[in-house]
């Protein structure tokens, strides 16, 4: 998952389509993210490339919509909704994931055993 | 052959008439089941046989049987199998007629004893003279299965199997010979007319779709889940069957006592499923298998009231897990399915679960085919002879492992749920097919068929990551982690009722838990739901206790017990998991309920209480610094100080700039502060509550108290007792309010003789973990006089004398451990160190600090006689009995002169306060001008230096900690700097990095 900057990036991906639960007035996807550009990267316990500022999804809810929808701890979010998340700061990528408005939201995420399971396909 | 049949034909009258008067309650039904079954008989098909069981047992009337054994002829002559011959004469045996076809062995072989786990203990002591044990024990998950063999085995006219060539033979797993059977059509030849097997009705029915039609014959039984509520005496009796069965010729007298069970099983099945005629089939099947489980359900009737699957089955060590669980899981699995109808077949794997009743004994079915081939003979009797060479065609095979792997992908489902039970089998106390499996990556396989809809296939696969999962080689733990495991199980655990597949998984969980890395993962992803659904409801705990309910019992199942042993695995992780732990929803109130009913019920010696108390003890460490609002008590605790001190603040912020010695002053100084204030403590009230205490405020509550000392007075475990001790230790070593109130609740209920008592165990650690106890609870002045006076003796007896090394051949580290303690009691009290000459511990002493091989126990021992020799009103004593000044000093001058030019003044170190420690420079620095007589009494004259330095202790408290550790603690001082954790080879990197933003959305 290393990548060059301003290099397109190639990670195998797996669509997440969250659907916020209400509580009271708000809507909660009930997961966390870490990083962003503004952030220091190499406090992120879960990227492998310490250099990586990407968003990464730090804590899930159990039993939330996230989980449901098969979120995980350590995920990268490369886009909500179709807006890239691998070059945001952390309150641009909050405020993506927040929206009032949207009562789902369609990530593409990332991690290490999807990766590996495409290598391992691959390689047998 | 037709002698045969008339005396079957007798005693199957013989035994319909006594199962008459027993089953009279059912014979509407049964008569109304007959009538549907007669009519398939008079089809002639096969399965009528089978049918003809159902209809004879229980059916009351002579005229039905007459029918059914002639129909019975009739086939026998249509067919080439005469089976009737080798069948004793009643219904059953009719039954049994079948066996011979299809045979499924099931061995199943227990990885571990539960009770014997390999466990990795570490403990880690603590800054505050608080141990965290973790016992890293890697389940012994049991497991099972096994083998499952399915044999066809024709009968040739004398009961004995037909050798010839039409029928297969040999043992293979069940996926593989039913493939063969689909294949052949010798499957239907020459048994055709002697039963169906579960393989041909698998086979001819088109696939999958008729599976549930294949199934339901199983009904039958799980009915008789019910039933053996009522008769579980019964079927007791059914269980010595088989024996009779292997009687060369005379085998066919009836045996009716034995035989009557099965039938009333068979004829409830129908009852509840009269129009399914296949059915019958399967039920004969099944009720082979059943008829030798007579004793585990014995014992589930027996355990039935008090809940199923409870911990009755514990009582029992001889069955293996799985047998408790499919006795558990069979009833609950039968009832709901007569209700439901039938949606979730019960698929073949009941039967095959219920063998392994019979061969529980066997340990590596695979590995002595002979052995199996001996179980076979003890279901079917006589027809064992020939099974031997059954097994020996050479036309099969077994499949090579990565067939297997192959197989969990295949688009048929059993195929699949085979495929993993014989990996399962495989894997079986094998590490190096396990390595194969992850090699062939069979893991994430595995992992995937976790969300499988399919029950069977969903358990078996977890079966197979729970025998993968144990062991030694971390590997297999980090592979099912990585591909997504954890939550994967934990998914299934919230999604699945079946109590065995939450055996699995929480077993499974266990087992992972025991790798450090993957301790965490599993707090951040499963945490909260072992706690909602294992840990609080069978705790017994109810966040909002009915009123007119009384509260509720913990139950001790296999799934409490391994979900404790995870979370008291992940309990030791450090401080974030702590805190994790503390602020799970209900979880501590759910373990101190537990505990609270194991007391009650006198029932303190099993394993789950043993994790629960491990639990508690792990997260009372460091309590006192860690909980939410801490600060709060240490400043009331700090400003009652003051009062009597002076301006402790400022003094902190100094030993921060300047190192040793002040700090080390100010400790002191504060630690008789602290015993001026427990001196009064008697007139202090506990703190009033408004509202009870929930969560981990519960953990240092004052009532604790009384749980662990009962816990201590009763239980023989001697983990548990070791747990109970630190525990108290942990929670007595704070410099908080809540502390001081532990160590005088402690005297008030009448602890301290209960400590004082312990320290006499034949258990090493739990002399070590009471005797860290006892110092840190003598921080309260009152709880120093009388450790003093009443536990001297006891520390002095646990001391090596000069011809043995110990009474008791301790351990150095506990003698390390007893030697703090006394050093600790006699510190400040003249009184102490007089009853401490009066018990004759100079002479001991003496000869620890001259020769003693551990140089930890010759310093602790040294420091002793130091403070001994500084109480100058005892030295007339002392003269008096032939000691002189150099028996007191010339040992610390010798360590002195030792210790200096290496600079390894690690002994010091420890007893240094905290803040020091973090600053290494200063720290050695300020060593290095500490004398060494200074430092020795004052190292321990606050448990609060303790508590700090502890954590480097591997497995004890106090005084060890602080000597064994402090090189290692140098070197990783000066890259982080303070770690939480105890453990030198953990990662620390959650403690020392600030949090980095993490925001929820």
């Amino acid at each position: 998952m290393a990548f060059v900057p301003g290099q397109p990036v190639t990670a195998v991906v797996q669509r997440i389509e969250i659907h916020k639960l209400r509580q009271g007035d708000n809507l909660i996807l009930g997961f966390s993210i870490g990083g962003g550009i503004d952030q220091d990267p190499t406090q992120n316990p879960f990227s492998e490339d310490k250099t990586d500022k990407g968003i990464y999804v730090t804590r899930v809810t159990e039993g939330g919509p996230a989980e449901v929808a098969g979120l995980q701890i350590g995920d990268k979010i490369m886009q909500v909704n179709g807006w890239d998340m691998t070059m945001v700061t952390h309150d641009q990528a909050r405020k993506r994931l927040t929206k009032r408005n949207e009562e789902v939201v369609r990530l593409l995420v990332t991690r290490q055993s999807l990766q590996k399971a495409v290598q391992q396909s691959m390689m047998s | 052959m037709d002698d045969y049949d008339i005396r079957s034909a007798a005693s199957i009258l013989a035994s319909v008439k006594e199962q008459e008067a027993r089953f009279e309650r059912l014979t509407r039904a049964l008569e109304e089941e007959r009538r549907n079954v007669s009519l398939q008989l008079e089809r002639a098909s096969q399965p009528d046989r089978l049918s003809i069981c159902n209809i004879g047992n229980g059916q009351p009337l002579a005229t039905a049987w007459q029918q059914l054994v002639l129909q019975m002829k009739d086939l026998a002559c249509t067919s080439d199998s005469p089976v009737h011959e080798q069948s004793p004469s009643n219904q059953t045996s009719i039954a049994m007629m079948q066996e011979p076809q299809e045979m499924v062995e099931e061995t199943v072989t227990v990885e571990e004893d539960p009770g014997t786990p390999t466990s990795h203990v570490s403990i880690v002591t603590s800054e505050d003279g608080t141990t965290r044990r973790t016992e890293t024990k890697v389940t012994k998950m049991v497991k099972t299965v096994t083998t499952r063999t399915v044999r066809q085995v024709p009968l040739g006219p004398d009961g004995l199997p037909a050798m010839d060539g039409s029928s297969p033979m040999g043992s293979y797993t069940d996926s593989i010979d039913r493939r063969y059977l689909k294949n052949g059509e010798r499957y239907i030849t020459p048994q055709a007319s002697s039963t169906l097997t579960r393989s041909y009705n698998s086979y001819n029915d088109s696939y999958p779709e008729s599976h549930e039609g294949q199934y339901r014959p199983y009904l039958g039984h799980d009915g008789y889940g019910d039933l053996s509520d009522n008769y579980g005496s019964l079927s007791r009796g059914v269980g010595y069957r088989p024996r009779y069965a292997y009687v060369p010729g005379s085998a066919y007298r009836p045996d009716d006592g034995s035989f009557t069970l099965p039938s009333r099983r068979d004829n409830y099945g129908p009852v509840a499923q009269p129009q399914v005629p296949v059915g019958s089939n399967a039920d004969l099947n099944r009720s082979q298998p059943e008829r030798f489980q007579p004793e585990p359900y014995g014992l589930e009737d027996d355990n039935r009231s008090l809940g199923v699957d409870d911990e009755g089955y514990e009582l029992d060590p001889d069955y293996s897990t799985v047998n408790r669980r499919t006795s558990a899981g069979v009833p609950e699995r039968g009832r709901p399915h007569k209700g439901r109808g039938y949606e979730e077949p019960m698929e073949p794997e009941m039967v095959e679960e219920r063998i392994p009743y019979l061969h529980g004994g066997y340990a590596a079915p695979l590995a002595q085919p002979e052995r199996g081939s001996m179980a076979s003979i003890d279901r079917l009797g006589k027809r064992s002879p020939s099974i031997d060479s059954i097994r020996k065609d050479p036309r099969w095979r077994d499949p090579d492992l990565p067939e297997v792997i192959a197989m969990l992908s295949h688009p048929i489902d059993p195929v699949k749920s085979n495929a993993a039970a014989y990996l399962q089998h495989l894997c079986y106390e094998n590490d190096k097919i396990k390595k194969d499996v992850r090699h062939l990556k069979g893991i994430p396989i595995l992992v995937g068929l976790l969300d499988h809809p399919k029950p069977e296939v969903h358990r078996k696969a977890c079966g197979a990551l729970r025998n993968i999962s144990y062991g030694k080689d971390n590997e297999n733990k980090v592979a099912i982690k990585n591909c997504d495991g954890i939550p994967a199980l934990i998914r299934l655990l919230r999604k699945t009722n079946d109590m065995e597949v939450r055996e699995l998984i929480t077993g499974t969980l266990w087992n992972l838990s025991s790798y450090e890395p993957l301790k965490m993962v599993i707090i951040n992803h499963g945490l909260q739901t072992l706690t909602n659904e294992v840990i609080i409801p069978h705790s017994g705990w109810e966040s909002e206790p009915n009123e007119d309910s009384k509260p509720r019992d913990a139950e001790w199942t296999t799934v409490f017990k391994n979900t404790s042993g995870c979370l008291r695995n992940v309990s030791s992780d450090g401080a974030e998991a702590r805190r994790r732990l503390r602020e799970c929803d209900g979880l501590v109130d759910a373990l101190l309920h537990a505990l609270q009913s194991a007391v009650g019920k006198k029932d303190t010696d099993n394993k789950s209480v043993e994790n629960c108390v491990c639990i508690m003890r792990n997260l009372s460490y460091h309590v006192h610094k860690e909980v939410p609002g801490a600060d709060k008590y240490q400043e009331l605790d700090a400003g009652q100080t003051t009062g009597t001190g002076g301006s402790q603040k400022k003094k902190k912020d100094d030993a921060g700039c300047f190192g040793g010695k002040k700090a080390k002053e100010e400790w002191f100084n504060q630690g008789k502060k602290n015993g001026d204030l427990d001196r009064n403590f008697d007139t202090l009230d506990l703190p009033k509550r408004s509202e009870a205490a929930k969560g981990f405020e519960l953990l240092y509550q004052p009532d604790v108290v009384r749980l662990y000392l009962s816990i201590l007075t009763e239980s023989q475990n001697f983990n548990t007792l070791e747990a109970a001790a630190g525990a108290l230790q942990n929670l007595s070593a704070g410099n908080w309010m809540w502390s001081t109130y532990i160590r005088a609740t402690v005297r008030k209920e009448r602890g301290l003789p209960v400590l004082v008592e312990l320290l006499q165990s034949d258990s090493d650690k739990v002399v070590r973990a009471v005797s860290i106890a006892l110092r840190n609870l003598s921080m309260d002045r009152r709880n120093k006089d009388l450790i003093g006076s009443y536990a001297m003796g006891e520390l002095v007896r646990n001391l090596p004398s000069r011809q043995q090394r110990s009474a008791k051949n301790l351990e150095e580290d506990t003698v390390v451990a007893v030697l703090n303690t006394i050093h600790e009691i006699i510190t400040d009290s003249s009184e102490n160190a007089r009853s401490l000459i009066q018990t004759q511990g100079i002479q001991k002493l003496v000869a620890i600090s001259k020769s003693s091989q551990s140089p930890r126990e010759t310093k602790a021992a040294s420091h002793i006689l130091q403070m001994i020799w500084s109480y100058k009103e005892l030295r007339n004593a002392l003269q008096k009995d032939g000691w002189n000044k150099s028996h007191f000093q010339s040992v610390s001058a010798a360590l002195k002169g030792s210790k200096g030019p290496a600079g390894r003044s690690g002994y010091d170190d420890s007893t240094l306060p905290l803040v020091e420690k973090s600053q290494d420079n200063e720290k050695s620095g300020s060593r290095d001008m500490i004398p060494m007589d200074e430092l020795g009494p004052d190292g321990y004259s606050t448990i609060d230096h303790r508590d700090k330095e502890r954590k480097y202790k591997s497995s004890d408290p106090s005084g060890d900690a602080s000597e064994k550790e402090p090189l290692k603690n140098d070197t990783n001082r000066k890259n982080i700097n303070r770690s939480n954790r105890a453990s030198v080879n953990l990662v620390d990197a959650r403690d020392i990095k600030p949090q980095p933003v993490d925001s929820w959305v």
